[in-house]
């Protein structure tokens, strides 16, 4: 009994240094700087590429990235932490990560507004936002809390048409990533998503039609350097890569998001 | 009368390695139960969300084990008497979906009974659509757990004293006799645990189900779909539905305890 409780805990104790010994003795050499940058789905393909850019610019360095719904990415920096910048699709998620994990440098990057998408044959001959409220419509948004299943709400709300369409919707989509995925496979009738996510890859296999501005929903992208960062610099560098330089540039003019305001 | 010398002491290094193990498992379910807001729990369960998930999640999952039976018992005979060419081919991909990740089995039912699939265009042409329906929610969850099924049908025919069924057909028994009264019987409790543990892979199915059936309370919204939507809106839900989650499947498994123990 006593033989087998004490090899159990030798193997808690062997478990628990191995988990802990690259940690502690993690010394990084000065040129190799990693920096983990945790961003709302929306943001994956212009940041993927940005990645790659910015590591040519930064000789050495390498940047990792951590794609999904704003409020995912908020609750896991919360709870374990590792990102050095989090790049969020609302205010709301920012919000949360500067009350509880921290935050520094926050500033407001680009700006984003809503589509309609539909199969680019169209099988509901949707027209308008108002076409979304006609019976037997199939529509999938992203779930509530979800940036983007919240911001199009808010747009539905807004054009006085929100039970209607709700009554229409099918599916509540994990990201707008899911619910681009399910207008290309024709699955649905329509969704709304982010001007964004309609990319060059994209745009070929869906039809998009525009939300009025007067219902229109802008969300803005808060970007920040998440308290306990390893690599201050090189995350600072970064907020300024997306922020006014290069990447401002190639976000707003290949990626269809908007300058911030 | 002497007792049997205890030679089979049990090493230090296997003990040890075995209480890690179950500490591993058991870790996270205590985690949930510490976790969990007790105070809020009757509330948070008896939601309408968590309510009406547990609906769907019940239907879904009975439905998804008759039917696993239904077409899964037949397979597993087949397997197990039947000779042809490709018999081991077809045990092979009759068992994939057991190890297949749970979203590829969703792309795959999309692309085949999807209102754009191999078959689904013409059930949508005909007026049936599964996707985004509880039938198609039925249609993942049996997909995931057919194959358990299979395997406990075959397992248990192979191992069936054949000389019982030959004794019935030299008393002059047909063979739709044999089969229900020899054959059914002694494969009953291999039958039995077969039904509950895909009853029960049925009810935690997750993957297969969000990306073919989609996500919609009171339709496709079983109990696993909505602990994923409450984390995103409120983590204390998305506990104790969790735990209600634990209870039912241990549950399950209580259930049939004594008929894996049985055998």
């Amino acid at each position: 009994m006593t033989r087998s409780s004490i090899a159990g805990t030798c193997i808690i104790l062997a478990l628990t240094a191995c988990s802990s010994a690259p940690i502690s003795g993690g010394e990084s050499s000065p040129q190799a700087s990693e920096l983990t940058v945790f961003a709302g789905s929306s943001l994956t393909k212009g940041f993927t590429e940005l990645g790659a850019d910015f590591e040519a610019a930064h000789p050495g360095a390498t940047v990792t990235f951590n794609f999904g719904p704003s409020d995912g990415l908020a609750a896991q920096i919360d709870s374990e932490g590792g990102a050095d910048v989090f790049a969020s699709a609302s205010q709301t998620w920012m919000d949360d990560v500067a009350g509880k994990a921290g935050i520094t440098g926050r500033t407001d990057f680009v700006t984003n507004e809503l589509v309609i998408i539909t199969p680019s044959d169209d099988p509901a001959g949707i027209g308008s936002l108002d076409d979304l409220a006609s019976p037997g419509v199939q529509v999938v948004l992203a779930a509530e809390g979800v940036p983007v299943g919240d911001y199009a709400r808010e747009a539905l709300t807004n054009a006085k048409i929100d039970g209607a369409v709700l009554a229409n919707v099918v599916s509540n989509a994990e990201d707008d990533a899911a619910v681009v995925a399910t207008i290309i496979s024709g699955e649905a009738d329509a969704g709304i998503v982010y001007v964004s996510d309609v990319t060059a890859e994209v745009a070929p296999g869906v039809r998009s039609v525009e939300i009025p501005d007067d219902v229109n929903v802008i969300a803005t992208y808060p970007i920040a350097i998440v308290d306990g960062s390893s690599n201050t610099e090189l995350a600072q560098q970064w907020v300024h890569f997306v922020t006014t330089g290069d990447g401002q540039t190639r976000l707003v003019g290949e990626f269809g998001f908007l300058p911030a305001a | 009368m002497p007792h049997p010398p205890r030679t089979r002491s049990t090493p230090a290094v296997v003990a040890g390695l075995a209480a890690a193990g179950a500490a591993f498992v058991l870790l996270p379910l205590l985690a949930l139960i510490v976790r969990a807001p007790w105070s809020d729990a009757w509330s948070l369960v008896s939601s309408e969300t968590a309510l009406t998930a547990l609906r769907v999640s019940v239907v879904v999952s009975l439905l998804a084990a008759l039917l696993s039976v239904l077409l899964g018992a037949p397979l597993g005979w087949i397997l197990a008497r039947a000779r042809f060419r490709g018999r081991s081919v077809l045990r092979a991909v009759v068992i994939l979906p057991l190890v297949l990740p749970p979203v590829v089995a969703g792309i795959g039912l999309l692309a085949a009974l999807g209102r754009r699939g191999l078959v689904g265009r013409l059930l949508y042409e005909a007026g049936i659509q599964l996707t985004f329906s509880t039938a198609g929610a039925v249609v993942a969850a049996t997909f995931v757990s057919m194959p358990l099924v299979v395997i406990a049908v075959e397992a248990g025919l192979r191992s069936l004293d054949e000389r019982l069924e030959d004794a019935a057909a030299t008393l002059g028994a047909s063979p739709g006799f044999r089969l229900r009264h020899v054959v059914l019987p002694l494969l009953r409790p291999q039958l039995v645990a077969g039904a509950i543990l895909a009853w029960a892979r049925a009810l935690g199915e997750f993957g297969a189900t969000i990306t073919f059936a989609g996500n919609l309370q009171g339709r496709t919204q079983t109990l696993p779909l909505a602990v994923f939507e409450a984390r995103q809106t409120d983590p204390g839900a998305a506990i104790v539905v969790s735990l209600l989650l634990v209870a039912l499947s241990v549950g399950v498994l209580v259930a049939m305890r004594d008929r894996l123990l049985a055998r």
